[in-house]
């Protein structure tokens, strides 16, 4: 489309009515290595009118003339480039030639990646929480929402992360198991990966569909990287300390070979989250060798091996005992030195080769092969029969001892003083009790009688061997129609298991089930996690460093896809439609018998041990099998989309796009507790998408705009989560099916220039409703037995909550009013939202470019009606109820009702400016002042915990705090870069 | 213009040096160096166990004196049997600290010597009855002090008040349990005071079987414990026909509960508190193949036995290790005496009797 685009605007569009000999020439090019930038768009006006506009041609010339003589102000924009302003005079009636117009890559936009976010711990909630990273195109909304809204965690018009396509050299990338986004695979590699290419919307790509929230393309062949050498040194105080980059690009040789290397080493901690830090390289390298413009294969592979510490969320409670919002939970000291408990560990290979083939302008095939192979580890705490060793375990602190409403049963005031004493004195003395005790696991672990350790730190091991093959074909077979279309296969099988990373002073771990233990302790073969060790050495395996315990599954998925889409184009009128069929299956492999569901052993028998069977069945009368190959679940995808877009005189366009998508869940949506069986949801289905968006744009004289308005309606989501249930003191598996959302909203960015030569204001807003539609059914299981506990109940407030009408009594306590028949009065329903995203997000900036490279902006951002993720379990009857499973208005009140996170307002600033020296080396910095108003209260995200607590009349449950997570302070980041 | 900029970048730049030298700090990503071992605290002891007791007046004392007692580590809650506290002896007597912490063997030893400083906790006594016809004494324990009124003390919990009261010496060989005769065994009215056996580890000898067990229900366990409606007492006087009410094992497990409710078992025993019965029997709550009422939790057990013509009761946990295990056939009939070491207490004036672990309990052919 936007190639199609380009070849048409090469076209001299808008001319000067008066016949003039004069005009204006040159070439637009990069300023890093003079490459040319094709299809920038030039616009020339006079004392504010526009006179003549045109775009430069692939080889980036491009040429007004018929001008008369006088001063004109020249206006360059072009994709992923800072606009460019520059004074002509054209005299005499000569064409005045320029030669060079050089612009400068839009610095910004390229910093974002996954680094910019901190690695929320989220993995024992049950939630997510990744935010949308949009990468800039001359979009304004893009540009501004991409890179300025990354910091509130963002989700653009409020769609998971995992509905966001991003492609790698045209091999859609998003995980097998989960879908998210990969971004994690090159972060550090942002030179490597700076080429992109990216679609908004249902619009397609040309190397694949699409779905509905755009699809992003990293380009990463040698060639498309820029040429010359780059070495850049970042400081950054809200994430990791230093940031070092080096790279090289050769440039296309005569011989038509080209590569490019990139290395990168991020290090450090930062100023506000403690326990954080980095410790990640980077690495890129490839190949590319073109022949005759005809064949072009490219080969590059990447990694970036490191760890990265994780933040935990805690209570208010403790932040505000800490006084302290970016308090995180996960380090102690060790020795004196921190230490944090969950790290992220990886070392991710990804290998690509690429043939490319265009015989004729009209025509090129590309076939890729992808490769991701390597470990991905995260480490935590694992404890047998031992105390919670996480500070913030929620009987360590005051609100445990006391609360001020009686119905808690908690009113030991001096105990209380003692919890608020062990969290208030912040000195070294009681670092110990507000942070992990390393010394002490140590020690425990030192006592222990044989040396096995009842402390240890396990490392979650996802580790993915994921090939894809991708041939695409892109045919102009007339200036009327281009053919894109294409076939995709992919085979992932994705070990996951644990090991032990250290044993923290003891000498082994034990590879049995306490939780097991703790229900069917007096038949220890039910307790083992590997039965088959256990009944071929008559005890429980024992663990050293390094040795896989736990669990141990392949998640197996199979994807095969074609694809095409049409770009018809009828003079001002370009229309598209596409279409899209696969296969996509799944199924578990589980490579460990565990005692709790030992299935059947290999000969099809049940199995016994000590007189007793251990083969178990379901409800349903199917053996329960944690060992070997599930069912494999299938299912037909397709996606359908269509659109047009209509261009008017003076820079107006029009478009409208529709598309209606059936997808399959993944994995992780599937398996109720794929550590330990083969089970799936219930009445598991496709996700069915249907989305449209009408969009406005505008661009002229420097002013820009797109206005869109969309409506998306997800509906048959499942998801499963699993947790502690306090009603059946037990753990628990949470299935629950039939989630619909809707997404409507509008999307607005514009940019204008404001009084001075090279300032300009532009400005954004989101504003959108993004909400659960229905109640979902919910099954729920014991993690132990798979004993149903509840099943197809609806989720009976997840959707809405009601609102009760309260009235405040003499003595100053509200109440929920009653009308004179007694009855309380509901005064609406409150919809529940998608969490974690603001529903309204706006921006406002200004940007002074100096022609001297100086750069200045100053922005103020606005965020409201973001809201914390729900926890399914406080929204059911059952939990509502309470012990005595009567439901009332007071308990629905308190139970039910979705948080939401107060409005924020940001004020950020950058400046920079580079300098050329003898026109071949340029030097420069750019440096970054974020909340500047050094606002600490903003919500960026969190969930609720699953967990009630009885009340003292037993009559009702109250929920446990929920935990957030806050935005940095103001933090700054500063970068200086070389270049040659 | 220019030039102002770079000077005044440039003295910024100069003053923030020592904030950036803090700012630069590098984190330390290397290999972790082992922890020391932890070293025992240097203490000694100025009040016996048995004067800390003899202090007890009849109701909670929160302890404004610097009194300091010093005792080994005489249990474990390795196998489960003891759950949130452990006892510590000295010559004089055993006491219970309330520490009200999960997996406290890892931290406190078996055998080795703790120092309390019992300033700001509170002695209180748990299991006292003052009925006439079967009351008595409980057990003198060190907890902190509970407003709520449920308890005369409640559990210390809170790390810190563990840490700044209960101090670890040297770890040391494990209590050697003192063997007793019946006539060394404590009256209703005993405590520590009176009687240097109560609270320690001490093995009683040639115990029988008396045919009684006793468990107490809960129809659902997150309603109100004390309310009759959810109590079920599976006692000789609840069902005099079935005074053991079926049960071989010396607790049960969630498992076994399970077991025996749908089994029909207890189907007759009544519903109701000490003599107030609500009408209504076990078999009432009787569902589809289930009791789903009935919360699917472990009980702790008595056992009864007699030691020559004093009533032992042995009490274990459901949630512990051995639970689930049976009590030789030979036991139950009568055949057989056991050997048993344990912490021996009172509760309402009776001996309640709790071992360590299974091996505490020896079968004498």
């Amino acid at each position: 489309m936007k190639k199609l685009l380009t070849t048409l605007s090469a076209v001299l569009i808008a001319i000067t009515a008066l016949a003039q000999s004069g005009g204006v020439k040159g070439s637009v090019v990069d300023r890093q290595g003079r490459a040319p930038i094709g299809d920038a768009k030039i616009v020339l006006s006079q004392k504010g009118e526009e006179v003549a506009r045109c775009a430069s041609a692939n080889d980036g010339r491009f040429l007004i003339d018929r001008l008369a003589d006088g001063m004109y102000d020249m206006l360059v924009t072009a994709d992923g480039y800072n606009d460019l302003i520059v004074s002509v005079t054209v005299d005499k009636g000569f064409v005045k030639d320029m030669m060079f117009v050089t612009m400068t890559a839009s610095q910004k936009i390229a910093e974002v990646d996954d680094s910019s976010f901190t690695e929320f711990d989220m993995d024992d909630s049950g939630y997510t929480d990744t935010p949308t990273i949009l990468y800039g195109s001359n979009d304004v909304y893009t540009n501004i929402a991409g890179y300025g809204f990354s910091a509130i965690r963002f989700k653009n018009r409020g769609y998971n992360s995992e509905t966001q396509d991003v492609y790698l050299s045209g091999i859609r990338l998003n995980d097998a198991i989960t879908g998210y986004s990969p971004y994690s695979l090159w972060s550090g590699l942002n030179e490597a990966m700076r080429a992109k290419e990216t679609t908004m919307g249902l619009e397609p790509y040309t190397e694949g569909l699409g779905r509905y929230n755009g699809v992003t393309n990293i380009m990463a062949n040698p060639s498309s990287v820029r040429k010359g050498w780059r070495f850049s040194a970042l400081t950054n105080s809200a994430m990791y300390r230093l940031r070092l980059m080096g790279t090289y690009a050769s440039g296309e040789l005569d011989n038509g070979i080209s590569y490019a290397v990139n290395v990168s080493a991020r290090v450090g901690g930062n100023d506000w989250i403690k326990g954080i830090y980095y410790r990640s390289f980077a690495y890129y390298a490839g190949i590319e060798k073109n022949f005759d413009d005809i064949h072009r294969v490219t080969l590059f592979t990447f990694a970036t091996p490191g760890q990265r510490g994780a933040q935990n969320a805690s209570t208010q409670e403790v932040y505000d005992l800490m006084g302290d919002n970016m308090y995180n939970s996960n380090w102690g000291y060790q020795n004196g030195k921190v230490r944090n408990s969950r790290v992220r560990k990886t070392f991710e290979p990804v290998t690509v080769l690429r043939y490319s083939y265009t015989p004729t302008t009209d025509l090129e095939a590309n076939a890729t092969l992808l490769w991701r192979t390597g470990k991905n580890g995260y480490t935590a705490l694992d404890w047998y029969d031992a105390a919670d060793p996480r500070p913030d375990y929620y009987r360590n602190l005051p609100s445990y001892a006391y609360m001020e409403e009686e119905d808690y049963n908690r009113s030991n005031d001096e105990k209380y003083e003692w919890a608020r004493e062990m969290w208030t004195q912040h000195n070294r003395d009681f670092a110990n009790y507000q942070h992990l005790n390393w010394d002490r696991l140590y020690n425990v672990n030192y006592n222990s009688p044989d040396g096995r350790s009842k402390y240890a730190l396990e490392e979650r091991h996802v580790d993915q061997n994921d090939i894809h093959l991708a041939a695409n074909l892109k045919w102009r077979a007339s200036d009327h129609f281009t053919l894109n279309g294409g076939a995709t296969f992919r085979w992932n099988k994705t070990e996951n298991y644990k090991v032990i990373n250290d044993l923290l002073g003891g000498q082994y771990y034990l590879n049995i089930d306490q939780f097991a233990e703790r229900d069917f302790g007096a038949n220890e073969a039910l307790t083992q996690n590997d039965l088959d060790y256990y009944m071929a050495h008559g005890e429980a395996q024992k663990i050293e460093k390094g040795g896989k315990y736990g669990y141990d599954y392949y998640a197996n998925v199979r994807d095969a896809r074609i694809w095409a889409s049409g770009e018809f184009s009828f003079g001002r009128l370009t229309a598209n439609a596409g279409f899209e069929a696969g296969y996509n299956s799944f199924w578990r492999e589980g490579l460990l018998r565990k005692g709790l569901f030992a299935g059947l052993d290999d000969n099809g028998n049940e199995i016994f041990w000590g007189g007793q069977r251990l083969t178990n069945y379901d409800a349903d009368g199917n053996v329960i099998s944690s060992k070997g190959k599930s069912d494999v679940f299938g299912f037909f995808v397709w996606n359908a989309k269509a659109g047009a877009a209509y261009r008017f005189d003076g820079g107006h366009r029009v478009s409208a796009n529709a598309g209606f998508l059936n997808d399959a869940p993944t994995f992780n949506q599937a398996f109720v507790s794929p550590r330990t069986r083969n089970t799936v949801v219930p009445n598991l289905t496709t996700t069915k998408t249907f989305s449209a968006d009408v969009n406005y744009q505008y661009n002229n004289g420097g002013y820009s705009a797109r206005v869109t308005a969309f409506w998306t309606k997800i509906m048959d989501q499942t998801d499963v989560m699993s947790f502690y249930d306090d009603t059946y003191h037990s753990f628990t598996n949470f299935a629950m099916w039939g989630i619909d959302q809707r997404h409507a909203g509008i999307e607005i960015g514009a940019r204008a220039p404001f009084f001075l030569k090279g300032l300009t204001i532009s400005g954004v807003l989101s504003l959108g409703e993004y909400i659960y539609t229905s109640n979902p059914i919910m099954t729920q299981t014991m993690d132990n037995s798979t004993d149903v506990l509840v099943s197809n109940e609806p989720v009976e407030y997840w959707k809405s909550s009601p609102v009760y009408k309260k009235a405040k009594l003499p003595d100053g306590t509200t109440v929920l009013d009653q009308n004179a028949d007694g009855e309380y009065i509901i005064e609406k329903e409150q919809k529940h939202y998608v969490p974690s995203t603001p529903q309204l997000a706006a921006e406002i900036a200004f940007n002074y470019r100096l022609q001297s490279y100086w750069f200045f902006e100053l922005n103020g951002q606005y965020f409201a009606g973001s809201h914390l993720d729900m926890n399914p379990l406080y929204r059911t009857t059952i939990a509502v109820a309470g012990p005595d499973h009567v439901v009332t208005p007071a308990e629905i009140d308190y139970m039910t009702a979705q948080e939401k996170f107060a409005p924020a307002f940001l004020l950020n600033a950058s400046i920079g400016k580079s300098w050329y020296i003898n026109r071949k080396y340029n030097f420069g910095f750019s440096c970054e002042i974020k909340n500047m108003l050094n606002n600490r209260n903003v919500k960026t995200g969190g969930y609720e915990q699953t967990r009630l607590i009885n009340s003292a009349a037993h009559n009702r449950y109250y929920r446990f705090d929920s935990k957030y997570f806050y935005m940095c302070g103001a933090n700054y980041m500063l970068n200086l870069y070389f270049r040659f | 213009m220019k030039k102002l900029f770079i000077i005044s970048a440039a003295l910024l730049l100069l003053a923030s040096c020592t904030s950036l030298k803090e700012e630069f700090q590098p984190v330390f990503t290397g290999k972790y160096k082992e922890p020391d071992k932890a070293q025992p605290a240097q203490m000694s002891a100025n009040t016996t166990i048995a004067e800390l007791a003899a202090m007890y007046n009849g109701k909670p004392w929160d302890i404004d004196k610097n009194i300091i007692i010093a005792g080994k580590v005489s249990t474990t809650d390795k196998p489960g049997n003891f759950y949130k506290s452990l006892y510590i002896q000295d010559e004089t007597g055993g006491i219970e600290l309330k520490f009200g912490r999960n997996g406290l063997y890892n931290d406190y030893l078996p055998g080795q010597t703790l120092y309390v400083k019992c300033k700001g906790l509170t002695l209180g006594m748990y299991g006292f009855s003052s009925s006439a016809s079967y009351g008595g004494n409980g057990m003198v324990q060190l907890g902190f002090t509970d407003p709520s009124g449920e308890y005369e003390t409640s559990y210390l919990e809170n790390p810190l008040l563990i840490d700044q009261h209960i101090f670890k010496g040297e770890t040391g060989t494990e209590v050697a349990s003192e063997v007793i005769t019946e006539s060394q065994l404590p009256g209703k009215n005993d405590t520590q005071k009176n009687n240097r056996y109560i609270g320690k580890l001490v093995t009683l000898k040639g115990l029988k079987y008396a045919n009684e067990a006793f468990v107490l229900l809960y129809i659902n366990s997150n309603w109100d414990k004390k309310s009759p409606q959810n109590r079920v007492f599976l006692s000789p006087s609840n069902v005099a026909s079935d005074p053991t009410a079926g049960i071989t094992t010396w607790a049960m497990s969630k498992a076994k509960m399970t077991e025996y409710l749908t089994s029909g078992r207890w189907d007759a025993f009544r519903v109701g508190s000490g003599n107030t019965y609500t009408g209504e029997t076990v078999g009432d709550f009787k569902g589809e193949g289930s009791y789903p009422g009935f919360e699917k939790a472990a009980y702790s057990v008595s056992q009864y036995f007699k030691m020559g013509s004093k009533e032992i009761q042995i009490r274990t946990s459901g949630y512990c290790k051995f639970s689930d295990v049976e009590i030789p056939e030979s036991v139950l009939s009568g055949k057989s005496t056991i050997d048993v070491t344990g912490i021996l207490t009172l509760y309402q004036g009776n001996i309640q009797f709790t071992v360590n672990s299974i091996d505490d309990i020896v079968i004498n052919d």
